[in-house]
């Protein structure tokens, strides 16, 4: 009985939360088919051929896999972020120097065991991506500069800082006399295992996912993650319980430059093998809207990266098929967000879930 | 300047003197208006005028209902019952927009004010240009400078508004009103935000206004800005209007006991306990406001083991600032603060030492999103039994919770009900449960029953009284004086950041509670000092 009653609210809570995406989701490929119709295509036909690319056979899946990836680790990096109330629009910069500092490990011939070889260059990207976003970091918790600002510049900066790290002339570890701008190539000891044979997925989707649920318990079940939590519900009537909010917003900040790291490092020792110049093609702002989408909670974000990473995956397939432009994932992307942050969506789940508790709306706080 | 001034004078007197005898043209009647939010009554059947030349000032305490009649009045609200007349012509205001065209312009306490735009571009910003589509700057500009002259609003019309100081932000928004074409011109609050001599200026401006025919509704809690300024006074408490009268007419005394209300009873209920230890001691502590200006003033406080010392004072004395200085939120600039021999910094996350009931539930002391098991743990979630290397234990914060729930009879479906769906009496149980859970050493309270019920604030009340009974030294900061002398010991009346003075909780010396939070120094005798 008791457990019944549990159940039926545990799923009714699930139901409101995808209510939103979901229907965004669904507004999204409808407004775009209206798209691909006025450009004289078939939208059945072009979805059809996403989706046979993205989940029509092993292969393609692996390929959603291996897009899903970097966007998974990013969207968690700046959900994360979202949840203690600070906005780190940074995280494409982070998981440049994220790379960078994983590939100064992976590279070495350190002559150490894989296992520990790969650990050592995931630390480095968690180093690094949390050392970039240490000084936007310390100007919003110690001086009240916005992050959003500061994160963001960051981001070109640390990318233009790569291509100079890997200049085949002057770069420190750029690989000297190659034709690309581009590192030595990562030990085989610093590679990440491949989970499907023949297909180039590897265990940062594991990675990923082992780190959405790890966060997923730090915000419900321990200390750190309810004062971040209370941080990003309402940072005055925390100061007000005696919490150092300062040190607080630092560790949420490094947290998320940490993960946006190792998903630079998952790209070079999982993926790509070398630190290439540009390699990212814009993982850290897609990360924004795989957050969006999943309303920052670390287990959608598994759900929203997929959705995202599959488009990706699909897109190709869906150009040889109907020769309409890969682009189009764009325009689905941004329709998405666009129908997430639209009010009434919104609205109609407040009012309904607020009803569902018996209560009026507002409580007091209309009263003046 | 001075020969603008004279003639206003000379219009104002007539104004005053003949017009509104004969035949009261009025330019503004609320009738009977009443608004309710849930059980709340924000007004009550308000009925309040303004005569044309008029400065008509509405005085109340915060939640009084001052601010849902001029938001009825401005098309922001919409009255459940009740009629409004403007030149005696029944009106429906359903918006601002409605509102403006009608001639009615509004100064908001915060300035809606676009700060990357310039002042003249504020100004015209919503009016239609004279050659749409083009923007047409130089007439908007001529009309301005002179609106700017005739009044002594001295403004730059190219300077964007952020460069521009508080002062100025707010003659522009009056000069857009003016612009708007308003007869009737609400200003709330309007000088909060200013230093002593703006506040000068604008009650010279207001004058102007209001001798050019125009109606000026000044809201205001201050008593002393209320005498100097206004013709006539009317008084909310309660969402009723207590009293109208003519400003010349109006002692502080009057307006007190009017805002206080007569008919309070002050009955006590429990007999003081006999307080020995020293719990918080308080030595010439000074500190700044958020704006730097000068929030305390070497004040000087004791409160022993066992009683209730109450804080009288007009809203915006230094009160925010003292509750901020002991809770250690707030740098002190000079003096000592002691609570059981420690420095505050720290002290909330001592256990037992210090209990918080902040000014606003909402802002301070609730996170709105969280649940109320959440909320009752605000400050013990590190703590045992809810938490245990690191991590929280569900069990524990909600079975804690549901016997708090039990326990302060907080209203609420259960401990999962997000704490923003309560109503403001349960939200504030919900505080007053997390801040005396631990019996604190030291409860400092404050504004602990603003906007609540009549039943609310009892309860809440009495809550404050069994911490003091249990032997809690408290501090109960409040503007609301009968609340004060029903539960204090001992009141300090606050004025500019400085206490004026001690009484103890005699109805009879009500009186010089009201003189104090004027201003006035008053010989105490030696009874309940503030032991210096």
């Amino acid at each position: 009985m008791e457990s019944a009653a549990t159940l039926t609210r545990l799923v009714r809570r699930v139901f409101y939360r995808l209510v939103v995406p979901v229907v965004s989701i669904a507004a999204a490929l409808s407004v775009s088919g209206v798209l691909i119709v006025v450009a004289s295509g078939n939208p059945l036909e072009a979805y059809g051929a996403m989706l046979q690319g993205a989940a029509g056979s092993i292969g393609s899946l692996a390929t959603t896999g291996v897009r899903t990836t970097p966007i998974l680790l990013t969207g968690l990096a700046v959900a994360i972020s979202f949840r203690a109330g600070v906005f780190n629009v940074g995280a494409e910069g982070q998981l440049y120097v994220g790379a960078a500092f994983a590939t100064v490990v992976a590279v070495a011939p350190l002559g150490l065991p894989g296992f520990i070889h790969v650990l050592l260059a995931l630390l480095a990207g968690f180093v690094g991506g949390a050392l970039w976003v240490a000084i936007p970091a310390y100007l919003r918790a110690y001086r009240g500069v916005s992050e959003v600002v500061t994160t963001l510049m960051l981001n070109f900066v640390g990318i233009y800082l790569i291509s100079y790290l890997i200049d085949p002339i002057t770069g420190p570890i750029g690989e000297r006399n190659a034709s690309y701008a581009q590192s030595a190539l990562v030990q085989e000891t610093a590679r990440l295992p491949v989970l499907i044979s023949g297909t180039s997925l590897h265990a940062g989707l594991l990675l990923g996912i082992g780190l959405a649920v790890a966060l997923q318990i730090l915000l419900r079940y321990t200390g750190l993650g309810f004062r971040l939590r209370m941080l990003g519900g309402n940072p005055t009537a925390a100061r007000f319980t005696g919490m150092n909010s300062s040190r607080q917003i630092v560790i949420a900040m490094l947290i998320s430059g940490g993960i946006a790291g190792l998903a630079g490092a998952g790209e070079v020792i999982g993926l790509r093998m070398r630190l290439y110049d540009r390699f990212s093609p814009g993982y850290g702002y897609d990360g924004i809207a795989v957050a969006l989408l999943a309303n920052s909670s670390p287990l959608g974000v598994i759900l929203s990266a997929s959705f995202f990473g599959a488009l990706r995956a699909g897109a190709n397939a869906m150009q040889q098929a109907t020769g309409i432009e890969t682009s189009l994932v764009l325009i689905i992307q941004a329709l998405t967000i666009l129908f997430v942050i639209f009010g009434p969506l919104r609205g109609w789940v407040a009012t309904r879930t607020t009803r569902r508790a018996g209560l009026t709306p507002g409580g007091s706080e209309s009263a003046p | 300047m001075g020969r603008i001034g004279c003639r206003g004078n000379q219009e104002k007197a007539g104004v005053g003197s003949t017009d509104q005898q004969s035949s009261a043209p009025e330019l503004l009647r609320m009738e009977r208006i009443t608004k309710r939010f849930g059980d709340l009554v924000a007004n009550d059947e308000v009925t309040f005028e303004v005569l044309p030349g008029e400065i008509h000032a509405l005085l109340g305490e915060n939640g009084a209902g001052k601010s849902t009649l001029m938001k009825i009045l401005y098309g922001l609200q919409q009255p459940d019952s009740g009629q409004i007349n403007l030149d005696r012509r029944p009106v429906t205001i359903r918006s601002p927009h409605e509102a403006v065209s009608l001639g009615i312009g509004m100064v908001h306490q915060k300035f809606m004010l676009v700060p990357n735009l310039t002042a003249l571009e504020n100004v015209v910003l919503g009016v239609s240009s004279p050659r749409p589509p083009l923007l047409e700057l130089r007439d908007p500009r001529r009309r301005l400078m002179k609106l700017a002259e005739e009044h002594e609003l001295a403004i730059d019309p190219d300077v964007p508004v952020w460069q521009l100081s508080v002062g100025a932000q707010q003659r522009l928004e009056i000069l857009k009103a003016l612009y708007r074409g308003a007869r009737l011109l609400i200003l709330d609050e309007p000088t909060a935000v200013l230093a002593p001599v703006e506040v000068g200026q604008l009650f010279r401006v207001m004058r102007l206004l209001a001798a050019e025919g125009r109606g000026i509704v000044f809201i205001s809690h201050k008593l002393s800005e209320v005498k100097a300024v206004s013709d006539r006074i009317t008084v909310l408490r309660l969402g009723r209007v207590t009293g109208s009268l003519p400003t010349a007419a109006a002692s502080p005394s009057i307006l007190s006991s009017m805002m206080v209300g007569r008919d309070v009873s002050l009955e006590r209920v429990s007999p003081p306990v006999q307080g020995d230890a020293p719990i918080l001691e308080l030595q010439d502590v000074s500190c700044l406001t958020d704006r730097r200006t000068p929030g305390l003033d070497s004040v000087s406080l004791t409160v022993r083991r066992g009683e209730i010392v109450g804080v009288a004072g007009v809203d915006g004395n230094g009160q925010r600032e003292l509750v901020e200085c002991i809770a250690g939120l707030r740098p002190i600039t000079g003096g000592r603060i002691a609570i059981q021999g420690r420095p505050p910094k720290g002290a909330l996350r001592t256990i037992g030492l210090l209990g918080l009931i902040p000014e606003d539930r909402h802002e301070q002391g609730l996170v709105g999103d969280f649940d109320v098991a959440e909320n009752l743990v605000l400050r013990a979630y590190g703590r045992r039994p809810f938490s245990a290397f690191g991590f929280l234990r569900w069990n524990h914060i909600r079975s804690h919770a549901v016997e708090q729930i039990d326990a302060y009879d907080i209203r609420c479906p259960g401990p999962e009900t997000k704490v923003h769906h309560l109503s403001g009496g349960n939200q504030q149980k919900v505080i007053v449960a997390r801040e005396t859970q631990e019996d604190p050493a030291l409860l400092v309270a404050a504004q602990p029953t603003r906007g609540l019920d009549v039943g609310a604030v009892e309860s809440v009340l009495n809550l404050i009284r069994g911490q003091r009974d249990r032997g809690a030294a408290v501090l109960l900061v409040s503007t609301e004086l009968p609340e004060l002398f029903a539960v204090s010991d001992r009141v300090v009346v606050m004025h500019a950041g400085q206490i004026m003075g001690a009484v103890p909780p005699d109805p009879t010396r009500l009186g010089e509670v009201g003189e104090m939070m004027m201003g006035h120094t008053i010989q105490v005798a030696g009874d309940g000092g503030t032991a210096a």
